[in-house]
């Protein structure tokens, strides 16, 4: 728990990230409030508010008497949500850095071909290592 | 939610030291509320008061509708955990929890029983001969036990040490999720229960400065630190807590900035680094300290 | 048993009475201090006058027995054990008063309790004292001729007379410590010097007045006329000015650290 943000914005994203990562699939259900509350060591109120945010955006919907379930469709809705925000916190940023270090659209077009290849080839490099292990 | 508290314009005096000091607020039911502030800032005077052991000055108290001074019926469903208990000379840990269920109409034996195992405290040995940390180990049992609807605990795990103290917070989170209870903690050591706080009322020289939602308290405040002209632009007319300079570079405390102000930062080569809840305090209590100082 | 956070138990007699037992309950909590301690120390004590008593029955020539005998009377064993009521009471104000508070016990309940576990215990050591005075006497001073629970100045009453002299005898202490305790508990280091400052000027200053009026002699004459129970009766009243101030003292106390 960082203590830039509040606690239950931090709670509700852990759970997008379930749910992004496969963890927690579509119909499914999540853990109680007081599990939330128990694992993160934080107040069950605050995981609550958490929870409850994600009820909001209709990312996880209630199941009387039985508890949380992740909604249908919430993967989609999340992504698109996390994509947008790319945009506004690592691309905007980014070519406004780029621009204060003079480097232009085309070279930052190169980077990001290099980097990528790369990053593929370490990805495979380290793939590789692991089944060798 | 009902209120459990409500405590208005209490003063108490000894002597010539105030210690609290026209204090007013309220405490909603089932909440865990964080009594934060420096030694010897009224917390346990409060506390006291809060329990009828002490006497108000001025002003009053009401805990479930009535004042607790000598009334039974609100003083049945209190359980007041202080840091310095002093238990009748050979009293033993035995007694103790024979003689708390008595004293506290909601008591679990099943769950004291398994506290002491937990916190490992030796049932057979004398409180006087006692470790200071096994001292706290039975206060904050005998607190969690109690089921009580209010429970205080007045730092009683100062004594305890850290893998102790985590035992506490994992055990009254648990315990405070299946049997909801307004539970009030006092303690210096705020980072330590931060998250498990719901509601945060500070207290600085008998006096309330912050009486706030904790993730409201959390939230308001961010540090900004780079060149001290990019620093003074940035903070421009806002209110500034704190402030530190050293050489060129500046470190200003001010309230939440917005992720637009956040970006409007990071492009003008300025760090925005979190204020976590301790450092809030330190630093508003040390800000209402200078007021104080000043106005007399 | 779970209990409910909405509205408050209302209050009834019954639950009064539990509260004031719970308190006598948590004074008792150390039992065998309380109610057995004391019969083994006096038991020491009386093993050892036995030896005593023995000993000197056993090198006195026949013709000194009457007067050894005035010798061998040990009225130390009502003294001892009205000391260590004293003392009970003492400790149960001073300590189990503050460690009481914290259990969330109202003042006027923990003194309530106290005084319902005074006159418990008076009445559990006067019977006692009793009846080992009445074994006293059936054997003779047990077979020696010794004196120890049946006192001569006792004056030599019925086993209800006796009965009712140490049962007075007990509660006087209690609560005459109680309420002495309760004086430091109120008014602490300070608040005990001025109190026997003020006992000790009143008491000399009647002690002034007796001599100047040269009254000690009706003072001896009414001792006498009273009787041991006759004392022991008028001792109700201290007993229950200091019950009565324990309380008053109390009602303003706090638990101090």
């Amino acid at each position: 728990m960082d203590e830039t943000r509040p606690i239950f914005i931090q709670i509700a994203e852990r759970i997008e990230n379930d749910i992004l990562s496969g963890a927690l699939p579509e119909e499914t259900q999540v853990p109680s409030t007081n599990e939330f509350a128990a694992f993160y060591r934080i107040n069950p109120a605050t995981a609550g508010k958490g929870v409850n945010l994600l009820v909001d955006n209709g990312i996880l919907y209630k199941k009387r008497g039985i508890g949380m379930f992740v909604a249908g469709g919430s993967l989609a809705r999340i992504r698109a949500n996390r994509r947008e925000q790319f945009r506004a916190e690592y691309v905007r940023p980014l070519l406004a850095e780029a621009t204060k270090l003079g480097i232009s659209r085309r070279q930052l077009a190169d980077l990001f071909s290099s980097e990528a290849t790369d990053s593929e080839t370490i990805a495979k490099d380290t793939i590789t290592k692991e089944g060798a292990a | 939610m009902s209120t459990v508290i409500e405590v208005a314009g209490l003063t108490k005096r000894f002597g010539k030291v105030t210690a609290i000091d026209d204090v007013s607020f309220t405490v909603q039911e089932n909440k865990i509320y964080g009594l934060l502030g420096r030694n010897g800032a009224g917390k346990t005077t409060l506390m006291q008061l809060l329990t009828g052991q002490e006497f108000a000055t001025n002003g009053s108290i009401g805990v479930f509708g009535r004042s607790p001074v000598e009334s039974a019926q609100v003083l049945d469903r209190i359980c007041f955990i202080k840091e310095s208990q002093k238990y009748p000379e050979d009293f033993s840990v035995k007694h103790v929890f024979r003689s708390a269920p008595w004293f506290f109409g909601g008591w679990d034996s099943a769950f004291a029983e398994q506290l002491i195992a937990d916190f490992r405290i030796p049932t057979d040995r004398k409180v006087k001969k006692l470790s200071r940390g096994q001292l706290s180990a039975v206060g904050v049992v005998v607190g969690l036990a109690s089921r009580a609807p209010l429970t205080f605990f007045d730092e009683p795990y100062l004594g305890l040490d850290a893998v102790s103290r985590q035992i506490f917070y994992d055990r009254l989170l648990e315990d405070y999720a299946e049997h909801p209870r307004t539970v009030i903690l006092s303690t210096h050591l705020i980072d330590e229960v931060s998250n498990l706080l719901e509601h945060v009322i500070v207290l600085d020289e008998g006096r309330v400065i912050i009486d706030a939602d904790a993730e409201e308290v959390r939230g308001s405040a961010t540090n900004v630190v780079g060149a001290r002209g990019a620093v003074a632009q940035f903070v421009g007319g806002r209110d500034v807590l704190h402030s530190e300079a050293i050489g060129g570079l500046a470190s200003v405390t001010i309230a939440a900035v917005s992720p637009d102000e956040r970006r409007a930062a990071r492009a003008a080569d300025l760090e925005l680094s979190p204020v976590s809840l301790q450092q809030l305090i330190v630093r508003t209590t040390n800000s209402s300290t200078k007021e104080f100082e000043q106005s007399a | 048993m779970t209990s409910d956070t909405g509205t408050v138990r209302p209050v009834t007699a019954t639950a009064a009475l539990t509260r004031v037992a719970n308190v006598v309950r948590l004074h008792l909590t150390q039992r065998s201090q309380l109610l057995v301690l004391p019969w083994m120390i006096l038991g020491f004590i009386f093993l050892v006058n036995l030896v005593i008593w023995w000993l000197v029955l056993a090198s006195s020539a026949p013709a000194e027995l009457a007067s050894v005998s005035q010798g061998m009377q040990f009225s130390g064993a009502s003294t001892f054990i009205f000391v260590y009521m004293l003392v009970v009471a003492v400790q149960a104000i001073n300590v189990t008063f503050p460690f009481a508070l914290g259990y969330g016990v109202t003042r006027r309940d923990f003194y309530l309790g106290s005084a319902a576990t005074f006159v418990l215990l008076s009445v559990y050591y006067a019977l006692g004292m009793t009846l080992l005075a009445t074994i006293e006497r059936a054997t003779a001073g047990w077979g020696l001729g010794g004196s120890m629970f049946d006192v001569v100045y006792f004056g030599s009453g019925t086993a209800a007379q006796q009965f009712a002299l140490f049962l007075l005898g007990f509660l006087f202490f209690f609560f005459i410590g109680a309420a002495t305790a309760a004086v430091y508990v109120r008014w602490r280091s300070r608040g005990m010097l001025v109190f026997f400052a003020a006992l000790t000027l009143i008491l000399v200053g009647l002690s002034v007045l007796a001599t100047s009026t040269a009254s000690w002699p009706l003072v001896g004459e009414w001792f006498a006329r009273s009787g041991a129970l006759g004392v022991a009766v008028w001792s109700l009243v201290p007993t229950t000015l200091a019950a009565v101030a324990g309380f008053v003292l109390l009602r303003r106390a706090t638990p101090r650290n």
